[in-house]
């Protein structure tokens, strides 16, 4: 297969720039020079707009199909954020410029701060987190020094439930907790008992996600907030499903002291093949003075500051004080997603609470197609799924167990989807949470018409029919066949291994 | 009205379906106890035309970098990005793809990073690199955590890490987030007067688990004693260099001089400085930190027809797979942007870039010089190579210094006196290669005019 080292043209034919306006070649002196170039491709424009379009179409987004990721939130990315950023009061900013040259982007940032902390019932908000798991971090951390300002430096383990992402218990270690993991429920709720078992003067804090990883609203969340409160604790609310409550409850009325807020997955700042992110944070009054310094502030203008924006502020960095656990990223945040995020939000408005209602109903309306085939389509299936929770409702997302399908005719759920792929479709998230045997978790979001769930029901069923031969080989029609994984680790091939250097 | 439901008006009929009457039936699984009532407290939704409007009214009134004379640069770079770059980028596909989890459907992304980790370790001399970390702060700290993981197990003084005193604040602050939980001690190495590093307080920290230096330093110093500083720490320790990237166009990489880990801002390929984000950091190492470096990587394998496909590998080192014990809580990274370095990278070309660093080496001289013609103003560490900033010492306070240079339509560069207390006098000045003489002459004048005044 061709790589972007088959350019390789005449010396410095590529891509023109002017010459160095001051020649000063002894500028850097031999001893420090470099020996030899790097062996990067020779390549002319028109050869790399072909490869760079040739590869964008061997990768699959939201733009070219359904793509029911759960847990990501793969919605709709509207264009003109992507216009807006491209604009030189965004694009052509630097952070350190005095905020009188910067009162538009500060008062977006203002603007988003209002925001978050409206929709989530916090009291203050840092837009600095620059990923979901940074603001993760971050929040334990602004945690970890309040049980510290307090003298309760004994507190050094932090609870999450066995259904959390990831990034959860990773974060927290990171910041040198101890992780201790409480089973769930069998219907897939967070058990209140291991709770109480768990909680002590030990604990610095429970990090939850709500609706749970298994899309359930925690029916007893309130009641385990107050568990972990009455221990000492602080309460983390994993703003990864925000999408799901957004206008009808939040993390402040849940009992939550800390949140993080994914803007590329509820705001739409676009996943770009795994980033950039944003993670901003919410916390309440207790918690403010440790969040990471600067935050967005406004005022009336005092002698010599200008009201830029026209709206009779003077907006300026807000040093957060000496109780600041300072920086998380070295400027101001992912600033380019906090436009996006503000450009989205717009578009929605007080109408936020919509997007919630269409995300949920999307997800109940297409498990019910899923689970509830016509007599005909259901005479042809081997197998069916069961769901990984006994519940009539889900919120924003739900999940299927394969392993009846596996105990009939051996299909997994990775088989399953992998022949997706064949369909059209981007996988399901696959074997997450890991409380589900065979686990499909499945998000439609809000932004998927009712044809286009219809249609992945009556496809699901479909491949639920085939010849299990046919699924454990796929996939047949995409432009690779099934990678080899293993191989890639054994083999550990993470760089071309002769780009013809000089 | 909302415009980006496709659903909307047709609730009842799916409703229906699912057998329930209406959308407040979705949400009964809330306890009253935690529900909100009314509407909230936000304005109404705006159409894509109002947006665009209040967009362009906000943004508007930033002062942009290409809108003067501009010398502020102080880790980022006021760069030219080749239009080819962000035109590609945002083709769907890549913009609203996700994390390549399913690599039968992700071999485009997969492969752009697989080319991007190959031209990355080309850049730096080091053999593995990852796929971006944040910025370059976040990989200068995840560098330390990851070189104590490799190195404690024999190191002397495995909690020990040290770090150059010129490192600047921000960062600082970056790494002492990311470090203070898990017991590492940050001691502090000392410069000399010229900004070169003190090698002999730097040969002290052998036997500890790394030193993470920067190339240039934050006062845009090329230090030539820093390629002797391997030598000076020995192997038990971890040699971990930040770099202007867009510098290795000219001068040595640092694996080329006994470099563990390189790290950096990526931000000068690919994209603007937006703010401040995203942009993105650069992480490359030896295979010694190999299992357990932070991020991720792809490598290249077959597919069961034997055809080169590429796929995310190692992913036991991270959080999804390794939770509490993962080398790294990062999930999302900066691929998007990486990409766009990619794209960046290969346009330019290995003479390209030497091409790039040699124009803002050249201007970076120019401005010095010119600069430092002026009566009372002086250059902070004579004597040294530099490139895209030198740092300046001026007759009275630089806060005053930038008010009269803005007043003259000229920004930057930067007060050092943000950073360090005793250095409330000094500008650093930044180059890049758009600095043009008359851009010099400008700030020439009105750096002039301001220390001429005072006297």
């Amino acid at each position: 297969m061709s790589t972007v080292f088959d350019f390789n043209g005449a010396s410095g034919s590529g891509w023109s720039q002017p010459d160095p306006t001051f020649p000063n070649p002894d500028a850097v002196p031999k001893s420090l020079r470099r020996k030899r170039l790097p062996g990067w491709p020779r390549a002319s424009e028109p050869e790399l707009v072909r490869h760079y379009t040739l590869l964008s179409q061997k990768t699959f987004g939201i733009d070219t199909g359904f793509y029911p990721l759960g847990s990501c939130t793969m919605k709709h990315n509207p264009r003109v954020n992507e216009r807006i950023v491209q604009l030189p009061g965004i694009d052509r900013i630097h952070p350190l410029q005095d905020p009188s040259q910067v009162q538009g982007l500060l008062a977006i940032y203002y603007e988003m701060q209002e925001m978050l902390a409206i929709c989530s019932g916090m009291d203050a908000v840092t837009l600095q987190p620059v990923a979901g798991a940074q603001g993760e971090f971050t929040a334990i951390r602004c945690i970890q020094e309040y049980h510290r300002s307090r003298g309760d430096d004994q507190r050094d383990k932090v609870i999450v439930p066995d259904s959390a992402h990831g990034t959860n218990p990773a974060s927290a270690s990171m910041c040198g907790y101890q992780i201790i993991e409480i089973p769930s429920a069998s219907d897939g709720m967070l058990d209140i008992d291991a709770l109480k078992a768990a909680v002590g003067d030990d604990t610095a804090a429970m990090m939850i996600t709500n609706p749970s990883t298994m899309g359930l609203f925690e029916a007893n969340i309130a009641e385990a907030s107050q568990i972990v409160h009455e221990a000492g604790g602080q309460m983390y609310y994993d703003g990864a499903n925000f999408n799901a409550i957004i206008g009808k409850t939040d993390p402040g009325r849940m009992g939550f002291d800390a949140v993080h807020y994914n803007l590329h997955k509820t705001f739409s700042q676009p996943h770009g093949g795994g980033g950039p992110g944003s993670g901003p944070i919410g916390v309440k009054d207790h918690l403010s003075e440790f969040l990471p310094t600067p935050i967005a502030s406004r005022r009336e203008p005092q002698e010599g500051e200008l009201d830029s924006v026209g709206d009779g502020f003077y907006y300026f960095w807000q040093d957060v004080g000496d109780n600041s656990i300072g920086k998380v990223q070295q400027w101001n945040g992912n600033a380019g997603a906090v436009v996006r995020a503000w450009a989205f939000y717009r578009r929605y408005g007080r109408d936020l609470e919509r997007m919630s209602e269409h995300a949920v109903l999307n997800s109940n309306y297409l498990r019910h197609k899923i689970m509830n085939p016509e007599p005909d389509v259901a005479a042809k299936i081997n197998c069916m799924p069961s769901e990984g929770s006994e519940t009539s409702l889900v919120m924003h997302e739900f999940t299927l167990s394969m392993s009846p399908v596996k105990e009939v005719n051996g299909v997994t759920g990775k088989d399953v989807a992998k022949r997706l792929l064949d369909y059209g479709y981007m996988s399901p998230t696959l074997y997450f949470p890991q409380i589900v045997p065979e686990c499909l978790m499945i998000e439609p979001t809000e932004t998927e018409s009712k044809e286009v769930l219809d249609k992945f029901a009556a496809d699901f069923h479909e491949v639920l029919s085939e010849d299990p031969e046919i699924l454990t080989t796929a996939p047949h029609t995409t432009p690779v066949k099934r990678v080899d994984e293993v191989w890639a680790a054994r083999n550990l091939i993470l760089r071309h291994p002769d780009t013809g250097e000089d | 009205m909302v415009d980006q439901i496709p659903n909307l008006g047709r609730e009842s009929e799916m409703l229906a379906e699912i057998g329930l009457s209406s959308i407040s039936d979705l949400f009964s699984n809330i306890p009253e106890g935690v529900r909100r009532d009314g509407p909230l407290p936000l304005p109404p939704p705006q159409s894509e035309e109002q947006i665009l409007e209040d967009a362009r009214r906000l943004l508007g009134a930033n002062i942009d970098l290409d809108s003067r004379p501009s010398f502020l640069s102080a880790g980022l770079a006021r760069n030219f990005v080749p239009t080819m770059v962000p035109m590609l980028a945002t083709r769907g596909e890549f913009l609203t793809s996700y994390t390549p989890y399913q690599p039968e459907v992700s071999q485009g992304m997969l492969q752009a990073m697989w080319e991007f980790q190959t031209m990355v370790s080309e850049l730096v001399g080091l053999p593995v690199s990852n796929v971006s970390m944040y910025d370059a702060s976040t990989a200068a700290a995840e560098a330390i955590t990851c070189a104590v993981r490799v190195k404690s197990k024999k190191a002397t003084r495995p909690n020990s890490v040290f770090i150059s005193d010129l490192v600047p604040p921000h960062r600082l602050s970056v790494i002492r987030n990311y470090t203070q939980g898990v017991g590492i001690e940050l001691l502090i190495l000392p410069h000399n007067d010229d900004g070169s590093l003190d090698m002999e307080a730097a040969s002290s920290a052998a036997g500890s688990s790394a030193v993470y230096v920067e190339q240039p330093n934050a006062l845009g110093i090329l230090d030539e004693g820093l390629m002797g500083l391997k030598e000076a720490i020995g192997d038990l320790t971890a040699l971990i260099v930040g770099v202007d990237a867009v510098s290795l166009g000219l001068v040595q990489p640092p694996g080329h001089w006994g470099a563990d880990i390189v790290v950096g801002e990526g931000q000068p390929f690919g994209i603007g400085p937006t703010g401040g984000g995203p942009i993105y950091g650069i992480f490359a190492c030896t295979k010694e930190f190999l299992r357990l470096m932070p991020g991720r990587i792809v490598g290249q394998s077959i597919d069961t027809e034997g055809e080169t496909a590429y796929t995310l590998t190692l992913s036991t080192r991270e959080q999804h797979i390794r939770r509490h014990r993962a080398t790294s809580n990062i999930c999302s990274n900066e691929t998007l942007i990486a990409l766009m370095g990619a794209m960046h990278m290969s346009l330019l070309g290995p003479e390209g870039l030497e091409k790039l660093a040699t124009r803002i080496s050249s201007s970076t001289y120019a401005a010095m010089e010119a600069v430092t013609n002026i009566p009372g103003i002086d250059l902070v560490n004579p004597g040294g190579s530099f490139f895209r900033e030198f740092a300046i010492r001026l007759p009275g306070p630089a806060k005053d210094a930038l008010s009269s240079i803005d007043a003259a339509g000229v920004l930057g560069g930067f007060d050092l006196g943000n950073w360090w207390e005793d250095m409330s006098d000094c500008l650093l000045i930044g180059c890049d290669e758009g600095t043009t003489e008359s851009d010099i002459s400008s700030l020439v004048n009105a750096l002039g005019a301001w220390s001429g005044g005072i006297k």
